[in-house]
């Protein structure tokens, strides 16, 4: 049994060395092979990896060779050892990978995917592109089968493109908690599906969306984000923080041109590496919502609203605030913000309540 | 998933239907919930109740054992022989492996398709085939109105003459029962070992060189000392405590395989006896024996004298007055050759997907429930008792010359005398097969043979030469492995043999790794003529990129394997290879 009088760990990690492709390098005891090549910024390629995720062995896209031992072994799975000879990249790896990629391609309907697709999307055919792996090699039977026809309005189920490197399974189990996706069958047979092959909607996906971001293939892919694939541009993103609550999600927003297309966990997001929920992930449409408020409107004396100028309908809440500030108290103003308006707006309506009433009547919908 | 609550309102009295099914479910999950790996034997209650597992009962087993719903959904899938829905169990299964297609199990598969009937894999029996599985019960016969049940054919007496270690007593009927192991020297191994203490009996078993049968070859005393030297503190408490475990590999799934079936059809206490002695060693206080499914009427033979040795305290609390407790469980797979990989074994023990893990860390530390595990097979464990009792010395000296021990060889095929063979380590293969086993029919030629079951790939030619032990036979690119040997005679079509054997692995790849999942498949589809390059250089640059990937960067020993039926075929066959690659280019 572990007990309380067990050493404790030394606060400078043990250390030891290895030799990788020659040079001797120093790695922290517990790291793998791959954070080592990582480090000492070799190309090691892999498809099955996530760095949230426990590494998994799948793609062995990853495998080096170490001295001694006969087969190459994946560096995703292979804790570095004091001593150890690794060579990251000879010839004969690199023909295994390019080997192993054009096995991959072989199995899909494509390999080039809309970059709306989602932020991983792009991994395939990129390794794809810089082995210079042939398309036409490996015929035969393609894996996966699509299942178009799942009536939710965020995720694209496109398993014509899946290469079972089960990214999307292990971050719903590891990351989100879910466990929403299955693995049915086995061998080449195999499909991501849900219990019992149903529908999105009736399963434990909470539409997180994570399973999407981490997809190397574009076979999960944002549905909303690919109605804009045919608009103008190149996609930008813009790092900022979702407004949805206060936990401070890290997103990447993607505009092309002046349109809100998306928006995207941002992996290196402190507060959520890579992980959101379904509002910060797809409830951004309403931006560009055609019902929308897109100017001022006051009421009349009939009890409608009517369009109006902003120094009109600025002069009206102003009279109003300031009537109620001294028929009723500084108190009786109340401002709560809208999780769906910016942080300048929120930021802004706090200031308002603070400095201009004196009070701390103030909140956001989205407070957490 | 509350199916058994009644709303206020609602009389209490009346039983509705949904609620009667939902209490037997209950009764059912409760009987198994609190068991040491529950999920099997959860699953086959359900499965021989309704003859599939149904959606309810997938739904009443998730919640009864805390499991999430699209997990448990997903690993049900997994298995060949867990049904989803009707006919299910009660459709036969008829055997497709390499052997029975070569006795005419097709035409008895045409003949029971209208009943629903499908192929499954190699199911043990390639020296008595066909096996047909219905339900519960496997007949055997040549055709679909003369099927029958019979018992496992007993091994024929050792035709050279030699020592045996395994099969000295195993046809001697008296062994059946828990008496009759008594009366022919049964139990005195158990005795010795509670006598002389683990230190001793490691000792003994590493002195005796014996290593892993089931075809890996490692050597047993140092796995053993290895789980007895394994601490337990990584995982403080587990649902069951801290604590190690033996297991015993009997998921048989190998083709051309069949040697751990007459040996715990005709000899079971050998094998609890085994166990019971590697569970002292190692200080394991659980066992199991992993099953696998085709093999129903060895479930009941294990259970029958589990429960013998239970009465007279052979097993339990306190093993043979020692003081030790052990616990021994039968676990029955439901078809799944994977789960012959001691990681996927163990995966599929806890209730898991059953893909194999990463190793390290090794089942010896991390093994059932990240404890302690000793995994064997069941030729392993029975090896155990004799050589405790006739000590390291004598067993070594059953190989011939520099080799150690002895091989159990499922011999079967184009010989005249298929069936289960103990041969010293280092006999002539041919001496096995022609002296032995009465050679191939009369007028015919050894064309080929398989080595390790399919796994090893076919040797043919000089090779045929080789004597059986790891050394001889992988100096010609193969292994010796589990010790199945399958016979081509020169009638045979060799590439068509190869094409089965491809189909065999990309049936049974689980999906884990890609050179696997995929390489399985084009090779398949390469060897059926459905896919690939017509040119023969092309056709041959493929099938060679594909297996050097899979054998060099597979996850497990599956992928690594699967290629030899390819490369060998392509290196003893050239001319047979040419000519497919000629008539898929004239399809």
């Amino acid at each position: 049994m572990t007990t309380l009088d067990s050493p404790k760990t030394t606060a400078a990690a043990a250390t030891a060395t290895l030799t990788l492709d020659g040079a001797t390098v120093e790695f922290t005891l517990g790291e793998t092979l791959y954070e080592v090549c990582q480090r000492e910024q070799r190309h090691v390629p892999t498809l099955c990896y996530d760095e949230r995720l426990d590494a998994f062995g799948a793609c062995r896209l990853c495998v080096v060779e170490v001295e001694g031992v006969r087969n190459p072994v994946a560096s995703c799975t292979t804790k570095a050892a004091a001593g150890m000879v690794v060579r990251s990249n000879p010839a004969r790896i690199d023909k295994f990978r390019r080997t192993l990629l054009e096995m991959v391609a072989s199995e899909n309907r494509e390999t080039e995917v809309d970059a709306e697709r989602g932020h991983a999307s792009q991994e395939l055919s990129g390794l794809i592109e810089r082995y210079d792996a042939r398309r036409d090699r490996f015929r035969g039977k393609q894996s996966g089968k699509s299942k178009l026809d799942d009536s939710n309005p965020f995720i694209l189920r496109d398993y014509d493109l899946c290469i079972s490197c089960y990214r999307c399974v292990r971050v719903c189990a590891e990351q989100e908690g879910d466990y929403a996706i299955s693995i049915k069958g086995r061998g080449f047979h195999t499909q991501i599906t849900v219990e019992f092959d149903g529908d999105l909607r009736e399963s434990a996906c909470t539409f997180c969306g994570q399973c999407v971001q981490t997809c190397p293939t574009g076979a999960l892919a944002d549905k909303k984000a690919l109605e804009a694939k045919e608009l103008p541009g190149e996609i930008e993103l813009t790092r900022t923080v979702c407004p949805y609550c206060g936990v401070g999600c890290s997103i990447d927003l993607m505009t092309k041109g002046d349109k809100v297309i998306g928006s995207r966990p941002a992996m290196d997001g402190p507060a959520n590496r890579g992980a959101l929920c379904v509002k910060g992930q797809f409830g951004f449409d309403f931006i560009q919502h055609p019902e929308r408020l897109q100017h001022p409107l006051v009421r009349g004396d009939d009890g409608e609203l009517r369009r109006a100028t902003w120094d009109e309908a600025l002069d009206r809440a102003a009279k109003g605030f300031v009537e109620a500030k001294k028929n009723h108290g500084r108190k009786s103003v109340y401002a709560i913000a809208s999780g769906r308006a910016p942080h300048e707006a929120a930021y802004a309506t706090q200031k308002f309540v603070r400095v201009g009433f004196l009070s701390n009547h103030v909140d956001n919908c989205s407070r957490s | 998933m509350e199916t058994g609550g009644t709303r206020p309102g609602e009389g209490t009295s009346i039983t509705t239907h949904d609620e009667a099914v939902a209490a037997a479910d209950k009764d059912i999950i409760e009987a198994h919930a609190n068991e040491p790996a529950p999920l099997l034997p959860l699953l086959h209650a359900f499965h021989d109740r309704d003859g599939f597992l149904s959606e309810a009962a997938l739904r009443a087993v998730a919640s009864g054992l805390r499991l999430p719903l699209a997990d448990l959904y997903g690993t049900v899938t997994f298995y060949d022989h867990f049904a989803r829905f009707p006919p299910g169990k009660a459709a036969a299964r008829v055997c497709d492996g390499p052997i029975c297609m070569l006795r005419g199990s097709s035409a008895i598969l045409d003949a029971l398709r209208k009943d629903g009937a499908t192929p499954m894999p190699c199911a043990g029996r390639c020296d008595d085939p066909c096996p047909v599985l219905i339900g519960d019960q496997v007949l055997v016969g040549s055709s679909a109105d003369a099927l029958e049940e019979r018992p496992s054919k007993l091994p024929v007496p050792n035709p050279g003459g030699y020592e045996e270690c395994l099969f000295a007593a195993v046809r001697d009927p008296a062994r059946k029962t828990l008496e009759g192991y008594l009366a022919t020297g049964g139990m005195q191994g158990l005795a010795r070992a509670v006598e002389v203490g683990a230190a001793s009996v490691i000792d003994v078993i590493k002195d005796s060189s014996l290593a892993g049968r089931g075809g890996a070859g490692f050597p047993t005393g140092v796995k053993m000392q290895a789980v007895r030297d394994a601490v337990c503190e990584h995982l403080p408490t587990t649902r069951y405590g801290a604590r190690k475990y033996v297991v015993c590999n009997a998921d048989e799934g190998e083709p051309g395989c069949f040697k751990d079936r007459v040996l715990m059809d005709h000899d079971p206490f050998a094998l609890i006896e085994g166990m019971a002695i590697a569970a002292l060693a190692t200080g394991a206080t659980t066992g199991f024996i992993y099953l696998r499914y085709e093999y129903p009427q060895t479930q009941n033979v294990l259970e029958e004298a589990i429960a013998a040795c239970v009465a007279r305290h052979y097993l339990g609390s306190d093993v043979l007055g020692s003081g030790k407790s052990f616990h021994l469980y039968v676990r029955r797979g439901a078809g799944a050759y994977i789960c012959g990989e001691e990681t996927s074994l163990l995966n599929s023990l806890e209730g898991k997907h059953p893909f194999p893990r990463n190793k390290p860390p090794f089942p010896t530390t991390h093994g059932f429930d990240s404890m302690p595990t000793l995994v064997n097979n069941v030729e392993t464990l029975c090896a155990l008792p004799r050589i405790l009792v006739q000590g390291a010395a004598w067993y070594r000296d059953l190989g011939l010359g520099k080799h150690a021990g002895t091989k159990i060889i499922s011999l079967s095929g184009d010989v005249q005398e298929p069936g289960n063979y103990e041969v010293p380590f280092g006999l002539p293969l041919r001496t096995l097969i022609e002296d032995w086993a009465g050679g191939v029919p009369q007028g015919r030629k050894v064309q080929a043979v398989t080595m390790a079951g399919l796994s090893g790939g076919f040797l043919a030619g000089e090779a045929l030469d080789v004597t059986l032990d790891e050394a001889s036979i992988r100096a010609h690119g193969s292994f010796l492995g589990a010790g199945g040997i399958m016979v081509f005679d020169d009638s045979r079509d060799m590439v068509e043999v190869a094409r089965q054997a491809m189909a065999f692995f990309a049936h049974e790849s689980c999906g884990k790794c890609f050179p696997c999942r995929i390489g399985t498949q084009r090779l398949q589809e390469r060897l059926e003529g459905s896919a690939g390059p017509t040119n023969h250089d092309d056709f041959l640059a493929e099938l060679g990129d594909i297996s050097e990937v899979m054998m060099s960067t597979s996850a497990c020993g599956l992928g690594v394997a699967a290629p030899l039926v390819v490369t060998s075929l392509i290196k003893y066959f050239p001319d047979a290879v040419a000519a497919h690659v000629a008539r898929t280019r004239n399809r």
